[in-house]
């Protein structure tokens, strides 16, 4: 079956390198305005990656595309399911790329503003942070090389590679750029509390008290999880651990003063990105709001704002409730984000 | 795509052949006087049983000198698997060289905030090119990979059950050596050659400078102020020897 399969791709992959000059009519690619959300800071782009149809359109197809996986079967749409704001709902992704196997699947919403990317920062661009998955740790190049066979067998792929970057077969090169156009039109600016704050939608009593304690002085979320992506990109050890299994930050500064500390996650669509924290060790809000209420368990390096917060039942609901506002239903099912429709 | 060329064989920088001559710099790795042979077991000087199955590294702007100072590049970014000897084939301007400049790594104006999938892929520091020295979770280039097994009773025939792995990169170890006393007359029709050896067992066991035993000191996968890595690092530069 699987001789059968390679030889189709390959019989394919002949039949398009004996055509001749590829593009006949010539379609011109456009570019394309991404919508900003209101409070939102301008979106930027790589000089060489700017967004157009063909790059973000090629970019979605990649990204649900198993082609691209090693084992024929995964897609980035497998562990970043939209639905579940591009999470999957696992404690610790299975077979995941980056701390492979140890670290839960993050949300991909707005990426495009964020400064870095990974649990500690250590990949600075969409573009760059597109070779991670593509790549085992053991036998990286080889493999990536492998999967960019195949993907060059499927001639719309190419075609719409061609319109995107003007390269006649898909590389390394533009794939990386094209999942990094796809993923910041990944933007998630919607939820009822961003329509509260515009004046066109109303937030119940409790979720109003939640939202005032979240930004209060006592509780001081909002220091950390602060507008609008509800991260300020910071690295913290949250006292999660006592001693941490998965040293964060220390992995990639190599100094112990950052052990534990890890990028703060952004708090948009948090409802539906259960389990919670960089392993996945709290399974609903409940229990991380329990988390902070207890004051963390006390690591020598945890942040100080962690501390007791004597939350009453109340309030530890209306923290919930208050989270709840932050999903943003249009993104969980905003048609352009979905696999396209074959 | 290099169709099928020997492998082992770089040709470089064809140039006007009457003011210049061909150069062949040749690198391989030795065990004391043998060659080094990669999954060969050896014995370490702590009685270890030690076996090899990767030692690949980047060597990054190697630079002829001549007596005057000034220089002529040879090659940029080379990635070296020493499980084979190379022969790396330049023509060069004619004229005398004193010496040889190479740095170890990858230089930090190219390591960690360059984009490896802008390379072609026959680049070494392309993806395909970089053969998986490149950790992608935190962008930058692995400079050498040294790993193998290890059995620490040094018995004869027995099974190697422990591992070891030496993953070292990061700007700070890049380590730039310059080669002296050399005498080397490149001329038109008169082939000149430069030779350029790894002692493995010398960067284990250093005449000066700290000795690794892989019974104790197995891993590193680099970190800051790491003592280990940073050994090897020293000891790797110091057992390159240029004949
Ligand atoms: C097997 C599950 C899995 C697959 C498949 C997967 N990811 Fe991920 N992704 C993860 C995990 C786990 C992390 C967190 C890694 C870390 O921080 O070390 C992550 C992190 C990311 C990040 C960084 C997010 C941030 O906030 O820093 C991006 C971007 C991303 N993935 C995109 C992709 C793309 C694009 C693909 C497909 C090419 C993909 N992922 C495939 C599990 C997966
Ligand atoms: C000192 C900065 C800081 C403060 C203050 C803070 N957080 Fe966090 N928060 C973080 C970091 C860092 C993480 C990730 C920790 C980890 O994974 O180890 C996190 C994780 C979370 C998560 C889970 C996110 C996910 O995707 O897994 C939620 C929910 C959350 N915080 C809510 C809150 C609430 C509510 C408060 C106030 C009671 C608060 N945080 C205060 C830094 C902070």
């Amino acid at each position: 079956m699987r001789q059968l399969l390679l030889w189709s791709n390959l019989l394919l992959f002949l039949g398009i390198a004996s055509c001749g000059p590829a593009v006949s009519d010539s379609p011109k690619d456009l570019p394309v305005r991404l919508r900003v959300p209101q409070g939102f800071p301008s979106l930027d782009f790589p000089p060489d990656n700017q967004p157009t149809q063909a790059r973000i359109e090629l970019g979605r197809r990649l990204f649900y595309h198993t082609d691209l996986s090693m084992d024929g079967k995964t897609n980035c749409g497998t562990c970043h399911v939209q639905s579940s704001a591009f999470t999957d709902g696992r404690t610790i992704a299975q077979g995941a790329h980056g701390q492979s196997g140890r670290r839960n699947t993050p949300t991909l919403a707005n990426l495009g503003w964020s400064p870095y990317l990974m649990a500690e920062g250590g990949v600075p661009s969409l573009e760059l942070q597109a070779l991670a998955p593509l790549h085992e740790p053991s036998e990286m190049g080889i493999n990536m090389m492998d999967a960019v066979a195949r993907i060059n067998a499927h001639e719309d792929l190419r075609a719409l590679n061609r319109l995107a970057y003007g390269r006649d077969s898909l590389d390394p090169f533009t794939i990386t750029r094209a999942l990094a156009a796809f993923q910041r039109t990944m933007i998630s600016g919607d939820s009822k509390y961003d329509q509260f704050k515009a004046g066109v939608s109303n937030l119940t009593d409790l979720e109003r008290k939640g939202m005032e304690l979240f930004f209060s002085k006592r509780l001081q979320c909002s220091e950390c999880h602060s507008e609008p992506f509800f991260t300020d990109y910071g690295f913290y050890n949250v006292g999660l651990y006592t001693t941490y299994p998965d040293p964060g930050l220390e992995r990639k500064t190599h100094l112990k003063a950052d052990s534990g500390n890890f990028k703060t996650p952004t708090l948009r669509n948090i409802a539906v990105t259960a389990p919670y924290m960089h392993d996945g060790s709290l399974n609903t809000l409940e229990d991380v709001i329990a988390f902070y209420d207890s004051g963390g368990k006390g690591h020598h390096q945890q942040d100080k704002r962690i501390r007791e917060l004597h939350l009453s039942q109340e309030e530890k609901e209306a923290l919930v409730a208050f989270l709840h506002t932050l999903t943003d239903w249009n993104f969980l099912q905003n048609k352009t984000l979905s696999p396209w429709d074959e | 795509m290099v169709g099928c060329k020997d492998e082992n064989t770089v040709e470089e920088k064809p140039e006007d052949t009457a003011t210049s001559g061909t150069l062949t710099l040749g690198m391989g790795a030795k065990w004391g006087n043998e060659d080094f042979v990669v999954e060969q077991v050896y014995f370490d000087t702590y009685g270890n049983r030690i076996r090899v199955d990767k030692f690949m590294s980047y060597i990054s702007e190697i630079h002829l000198v001549r007596a005057d100072g000034s220089e002529v590049l040879l090659k940029d970014f080379y990635l070296a698997d020493f499980e084979n000897d190379v022969n790396l084939n330049y023509t060069v301007p004619s004229g005398n060289y004193v010496g040889l400049k190479l740095g170890l790594g990858v230089p930090a104006a190219y390591n960690k905030h360059e984009d490896p999938a802008q390379y072609p892929s026959s680049h070494p520091l392309s993806v395909a090119g970089s053969q998986g020295m490149f950790w992608y979770w935190n962008t930058g280039y692995i400079f050498t990979k040294f790993e193998g097994k290890i059995d620490t009773t040094g018995t004869p025939g027995a099974e190697l059950l422990d591992s070891f792995l030496f993953h070292i990169g990061d700007d700070p170890y890049y380590r730039e050596l310059s080669f002296t006393g050399l005498n080397l007359n490149v001329a038109p029709n008169s082939p000149a050659s430069l030779q350029l050896n790894i002692f493995v067992d010398q960067i284990l066991a250093p005449a000066s400078g700290t000795s690794i035993d892989l019974a104790t000191n197995a891993v590193t996968h680099t970190s800051e102020l790491d003592v280990l890595a940073t050994s090897f690092f020293d000891n790797y530069a110091a057992a390159i020897a240029v004949e």
